[in-house]
């Protein structure tokens, strides 16, 4: 089964068509049912070594300081909610809604955002029809794993090469949104190639999500920065957070 | 946005909450392994009939489940006309629109049919055990299932506080309002830093607050969850004779290509 | 309160002096005491520190000078474990308080942590409901719970501990009429009945005179005053100057001595006590129906 060329135009039309039918846009999550059984297992196995990683971290730090656990369920609400928040995106004519998981990321750091992730979206796929179970480990790859830690990377390298911390907030979030958005494209096209090369797919779904997900990532940096510089200049204590556990 | 939540259905009294939640986790297990290995749309169609039936039987509004399926039977459709357009050989009807010559494809759109079909089947199965099981009792599945304490111990957290986060970040977002704080573009992006640092914000101190309140109540590091009550015969009965039900049914018309 | 020796005093702050980390000074000097079986109100208008002084007598925040002793023993000498077996606290939002999914869970959340027999968690879950009045309540979600319901709910997930004392901030505070009463009740009850010591925190002043054994005023984090309940209100300056007010019963009758010459005595802080004193003074021709005895 290959997609001709032709089809290229056809896909950006038929996922434009997708992306400005009212309500969600099902941009970020994969809804149970599209991906095949071994492409699902495929990314829970990806998925599981960050997971537990996560945990591990979870059950140090949660030793050492008792009211950790009730810090990172009380972040993951949070997350969950600003991944509620409806965004309204001018081009598509759209809602979307931004991930948080960059920011979450250079607060409490990525291993345990991978963790709160995961609880956020069972609960989501679960009670809000967003995402799915099956599609729990796909989800948590693009959302999770490389949300947290590309976005954690971004704004430690951008602190790095002395970026002022306003901007590189505003970094961690565009790139753990992007980031999220670019291997959602992956997981779909890889799942819904069939036997032809998923190369064919990738480019039309990048480009297909891209008039919602570029403005919505540029639109989640300013999220991150925004509440970034709220939280220093009213919270500065907080702001050692993450370096305590890069202590671990 | 809280009423949104599926589980305003779960605090119902009626035959499908009143079940074992272990029974329907099963069965939700099982149904949507049938479909995701299934081969022709007319079996995860026909999951998807049974759901929705099962829904209407426990009058679950037909507005909110419709508000909910809109999403994937659009993404459903996309894919059919998606695959109809792009795959392959056989051609089954043929148009032009706006100059372009579109040509719908037999094997195509049976595949976006097939896939479409298993979407909209997933989808009303967690819709359906989402709207009859209250979250606590999932929880108790999950900790039963071998999910680590602590992991279910920060999911009911998140579940708990999503919704008081939630009602907070609807009133800062309208007091911004009001105060004319999404007047301007400019003035809507700093709205929105200032909203989700608010929330944030909230969330640490409600953290130390709540963990303050957990150890007037003896916690000591983790929250003691009670035991399940043993499951009932009916639903013992139904926990073990549904996924069969759904094993034949997938061996007998799910696994075949159609 | 001279003659009472050390060990009775169920609550006892010497000098408690707090300080929060950005520099507010919530605590000042604060002496507090508490006799076992008494009922006390601490009363004081916003931010005088009610809430900062429950948290320092329940052992959750440190004071930085000054000492709290529960029965006798240093706060710091307790394991936890022992202490909220003694001690019951409600907060003041019953958001804090209530972190489970479920009404049922979150109240055997304090019992099971006691290490109960499953039985006997559910027993108490049953009997703290009942006394609340939230047994109907057992399997909803919390989130789904109105603002006096999950009140309700949080003062059973304390009393399913059966402590001997209850420490309580602002428990009637955002109740209706029927629940400010239908709570202040149940303390009542319990304080009366089952001997529970009760440190209620509070800014309302109407139903204090019925409940109050004792009640201390504190302002900016000093302790103004401390007394019976007629005690506090007859010292109308020191009211003021709280950010306070008297019952508003009792500000009537209190006008209608200080500027009409109403020869009234005393001053009745409830409705029945204003009731018997007018009566006294209406002549006898105009009471129609006269029923003394429709006491409330
Ligand atoms: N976490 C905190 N950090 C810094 N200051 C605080 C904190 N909590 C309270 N304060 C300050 O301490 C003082 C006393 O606060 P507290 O909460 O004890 O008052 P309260 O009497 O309970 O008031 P209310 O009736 O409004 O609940 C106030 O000035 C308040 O601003
Ligand atoms: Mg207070």
């Amino acid at each position: 089964m290959t997609v001709p060329r032709r089809g290229g135009i056809a896909f950006i039309s038929c996922v434009a068509a997708l992306l400005c039918f009212p309500g969600r846009a099902h941009a970020m999550h994969i809804a149970d049912g599209i991906l095949p059984p071994a492409w699902a297992g495929f990314w829970f196995l990806v998925a599981a070594p960050f997971l537990v990683l996560g945990m591990r971290e979870l059950r140090i730090r949660s030793g050492r300081e008792p009211r950790f656990k009730a810090l990172v369920g009380l972040v993951g609400a949070a997350v969950f909610v600003l991944s509620c928040m409806p965004i309204p995106v001018p081009t598509a004519g759209s809602c979307s809604h931004p991930c948080g998981t960059g920011l979450a990321a250079i607060l409490i750091g990525p291993g345990i955002t991978v963790v709160v992730a995961s609880a956020a979206l069972l609960l989501q796929a679960l009670f809000l029809a967003h995402g799915g179970l099956t599609t729990l480990g796909a989800n948590l790859v693009s959302m999770g794993v490389v949300g947290a830690y590309l976005g954690s990377g971004a704004f430690l390298v951008a602190r790095k090469v002395r970026i002022p911390w306003l901007l590189a907030a505003f970094l961690a979030g565009v790139v753990s949104d992007w980031g999220t958005y670019a291997t959602t494209s992956f997981e779909l096209s890889a799942a819904l190639a069939g036997d032809g090369s998923m190369g064919s797919l990738f480019l039309p779904i990048l480009a297909a999500f891209a008039p919602t997900q570029v403005p919505l990532g540029i639109f989640e940096g300013f999220l991150a920065a925004g509440a970034y510089r709220l939280i220093r200049t009213r919270r500065p204590e907080l702001m050692d957070l993450p370096q305590e556990e890069g202590a671990v | 946005m809280t009423e949104l939540f599926s589980d305003i259905f779960a605090g119902r009294n009626d035959v499908l909450t009143r079940m074992d939640a272990r029974a329907k986790v099963a069965c939700a297990i099982s149904a949507l392994l049938a479909v995701l290995f299934s081969r022709n749309a007319l079996f995860p169609a026909g999951v998807f009939a049974a759901c929705l039936s099962g829904m209407f039987l426990v009058r679950i509004p037909a507005k909110w489940i419709s508000f909910r399926i809109a999403g994937p039977a659009a993404f459903a459709l996309v894919l059919v006309l998606l695959f109809g357009f792009t795959v392959g050989v056989t051609p089954m009807a043929s148009g032009s629109f706006a100059g372009i010559r579109l040509t719908l494809m037999e094997e195509g759109v049976r595949r976006g049919l097939l896939l479409g079909a298993r979407v909209l089947g997933a989808t009303s199965v967690v819709l359906l055990l989402g709207a009859v099981t209250p979250a606590h009792r999932i929880f108790h599945v999950l900790l039963r299932a071998g999910i680590p304490a602590e992991w279910v111990e920060i999911a009911m957290l998140v579940y708990r506080y999503a919704f008081v986060l939630l009602e907070h970040a609807a009133e800062v977002s309208a007091a911004q309002r009001v105060r004319l704080g999404y007047s301007h573009p400019a003035k809507s992006m700093s709205s929105i830093g200032t909203l989700g640092g608010t929330v944030i914000l909230r969330s640490i101190d409600q953290a130390v607050r709540t963990h303050e309140a957990m150890t007037a109540r003896g916690y000591t590091g983790s929250i003691p969850f009670g035991p399940m009550a043993s499951m009932g015969r009916r639903d013992r009965w139904v926990a073990i004779s549904v996924p069969l039900l759904f094993l034949t049914a997938w061996l007998l018309v799910g696994r075949g290509q159609g | 309160m001279t003659g009472v020796r050390d060990g009775e005093w169920a609550v006892k702050a010497e000098g408690v002096s707090f300080v929060y980390p950005e520099g507010t000074k919530a605590l000042d000097g604060v002496d507090f005491r508490v006799r076992k079986g008494e009922f006390v109100a601490v009363l004081a208008s916003n931010g005088s520190g009610k809430s900062t002084l429950i948290k320092v007598l329940t052992g959750l925040l440190q004071a930085k000078k000054g000492t709290v002793r529960i029965s006798g023993r240093d706060i710091r000498e307790y394991s936890s474990k022992a202490l909220y077996q003694e001690i019951g606290v409600v907060f003041q939002d019953p958001d804090d308080q209530l972190f489970c999914a479920s009404v049922e869970e979150d109240v055997a959340f304090g019992p099971r942590n006691l290490g109960l027999p499953e039985a006997e968690v559910r027993n108490r879950v049953s009997t703290a409901l009942e006394a609340v009045g939230a047994i109907g309540l057992r399997n909803r979600a919390v989130h789904h719970l109105s603002f006096g319901e999950k009140k309700r709910v949080a003062v059973a997930g304390v009393l399913a501990m059966e402590p001997s004392a209850l420490i309580l901030d602002e428990a009637t505070a955002g109740l209706d009429p029927a629940g400010e009463a239908l709570m202040m009740r149940l303390l009542h009850r319990l304080n009366r009945e089952r001997g529970i010591m009760v440190i209620l925190a509070t800014h309302s002043v109407d139903l204090l005179p019925l409940f109050a054994d004792r009640i201390c005023v504190l302002q900016r984090g000093k302790v103004l005053k401390e007394g019976t309940a007629e005690a506090i209100f007859c010292d109308h300056e020191m009211i003021e100057r709280a950010g306070l007010r008297l019952p508003y019963i009792s500000g009537l009758l209190h006008d209608l001595k200080q500027y009409d010459g109403v020869p009234i005595e005393g001053l009745p802080l409830t409705v029945g006590d204003a009731r018997k004193r007018l009566l006294e003074l209406i002549p006898e021709a105009l009471i129609v129906g006269k029923c003394l005895w429709r006491d409330k």
